[in-house]
């Protein structure tokens, strides 16, 4: 047989078979269900409100905070910056250019990480990166930034600098009153307690 | 799972390698099939030889066949494939001046690496005219980039503007190709090479 006989008797089967079979339209899933559980169990998507807050007093152009909660709640309160996305218009083609890309790192947040988490994992599924949860949502963020608890006196250094970065973020972004620290305070008032903070600082290290 | 290396399967490293092994088989099926002769693939436009024609139409149709069938099979998604944007009038121009440049030097830039790589003198010369048409390209920019982004049509497809399933116009397309294969063979008999 000719050789262009054997291809056209190959490939005209071939165009047939395409032609007739409907084409494979599914978006498939990007991660298996082992995959996707390891990166739950690791809370791979979590970032903290302390990250967060950091970032945007520093204005950090990589920050975009993303509200998944309905458009009513939005308008009454919301993070600085952050749009809003309903979660039940998540898959709209509208915000697929700010879901699925590579440059900004998009932080979900809800009232608690429910509908945050659930918008990460359809976005996770559909294979796009850099979108993370903002670690306890709302709540959280108003019991750590807006509300900081004063730690308790015996508590270690790192306890009192976090409480005091919190008080300041919580202050530069809604309160507009300068900056506090309590270190100033603690260097007078305080500075008995903190010693023993110290030591055992040094034994958790020896550990 | 594909494109292996937008879905990370394989790293951008691995991916240009892999780019580097295909690009020396792909020289290598040139030159062996004759590629590296100006006289061959010149043939194309005067009729005495088609194998051109033959062997591109052919790589075409089996890489869409195996791209289409992949898709089918869930092991690539074509909507992440890239596809080369369509500038309108650039490409009718570039169309035209790299035919022209076709005819006069026997070469399109791919086989005159292939002629080069034997040693052949008109590739090289071939070569030089490609390096010097980019230098100029370059440095006459500013005069044609209007022209250059003119008519900017995204990537569309034949299949899509057409109205058809990639599937259809997929055997349309092998329909044709087997269609002009038979009138290449029937002007390779009717313009027989002339030998000087």
């Amino acid at each position: 047989m000719k050789p262009h006989t054997l291809l056209a008797l190959f490939i005209i089967p071939m165009g047939l078979i395409i032609a007739a079979v409907p084409q494979n339209k599914t978006k498939p899933y990007k991660l298996t269900a082992e995959e996707l559980l390891g990166e739950v169990n690791t809370r791979t998507q979590y970032v903290t409100p302390d990250a967060v807050a950091d970032m945007i007093i520093k204005k950090d152009p990589s920050l975009r905070l993303i509200d998944v909660r309905s458009q009513d709640e939005f308008e009454k309160f919301s993070l600085p910056g952050a749009i809003n996305i309903p979660v039940t218009d998540l898959l709209s083609d509208a915000y697929s250019d700010i879901l699925n890309q590579d440059i900004k790192m998009n932080i979900f947040y809800s009232d608690g990480t429910l509908t945050a988490n659930e918008a990460w994992m359809i976005t996770r599924q559909l294979g796009y990166n850099n979108n993370f949860v903002l670690e306890g949502g709302l709540n959280y963020w108003y019991d750590t930034i807006l509300n900081p608890q004063k730690p308790a006196s015996t508590s270690p250094e790192e306890e009192f600098a976090k409480y005091d970065f919190r008080k300041s973020a919580g202050q530069a972004l809604w309160g507009g009153v300068t900056m506090q620290t309590t270190q100033g305070q603690s260097a007078a008032s305080a500075k008995p307690v903190i010693k023993p903070a110290a030591k055992k600082k040094k034994a958790a290290g020896g550990c | 799972m594909g494109p292996l290396a937008i879905n990370e399967i394989i790293s951008e490293n691995t991916n240009l390698f892999l780019a580097f092994i295909i690009g020396i088989g792909f020289g290598f099926v040139l030159e062996q099939s004759g590629f590296s002769s100006s006289r061959k693939l010149a043939g194309v436009f005067y009729g005495y030889d088609t194998v051109v024609l033959k062997v591109f139409f052919t790589a075409a149709i089996t890489a869409m066949l195996g791209l289409l069938f992949f898709s089918l099979f869930g092991w690539i998604d074509l909507n992440l494939v890239y596809v080369n944007p369509t500038y309108l009038t650039s490409a009718i121009v570039g169309g035209i001046i790299m035919g022209a440049g076709f005819i006069m030097g026997g070469y399109c830039p791919g086989t005159s690496f292939c002629g080069a790589s034997i040693g052949k003198l008109d590739a090289f010369v071939f070569i030089g005219g490609l390096f010097l048409g980019v230098f100029i390209f370059g440095i006459g920019y500013d005069l044609w980039d209007g022209m250059y982004l003119a008519k900017f049509l995204g990537s569309p497809k034949i299949s899509t503007t057409l109205g058809l399933t990639d599937g259809v116009f997929a055997f349309l397309l092998i329909i044709i190709a087997l269609a002009m294969f038979w009138v290449a063979e029937w002007a390779e008999k009717k313009f027989p090479i002339e030998e000087y």
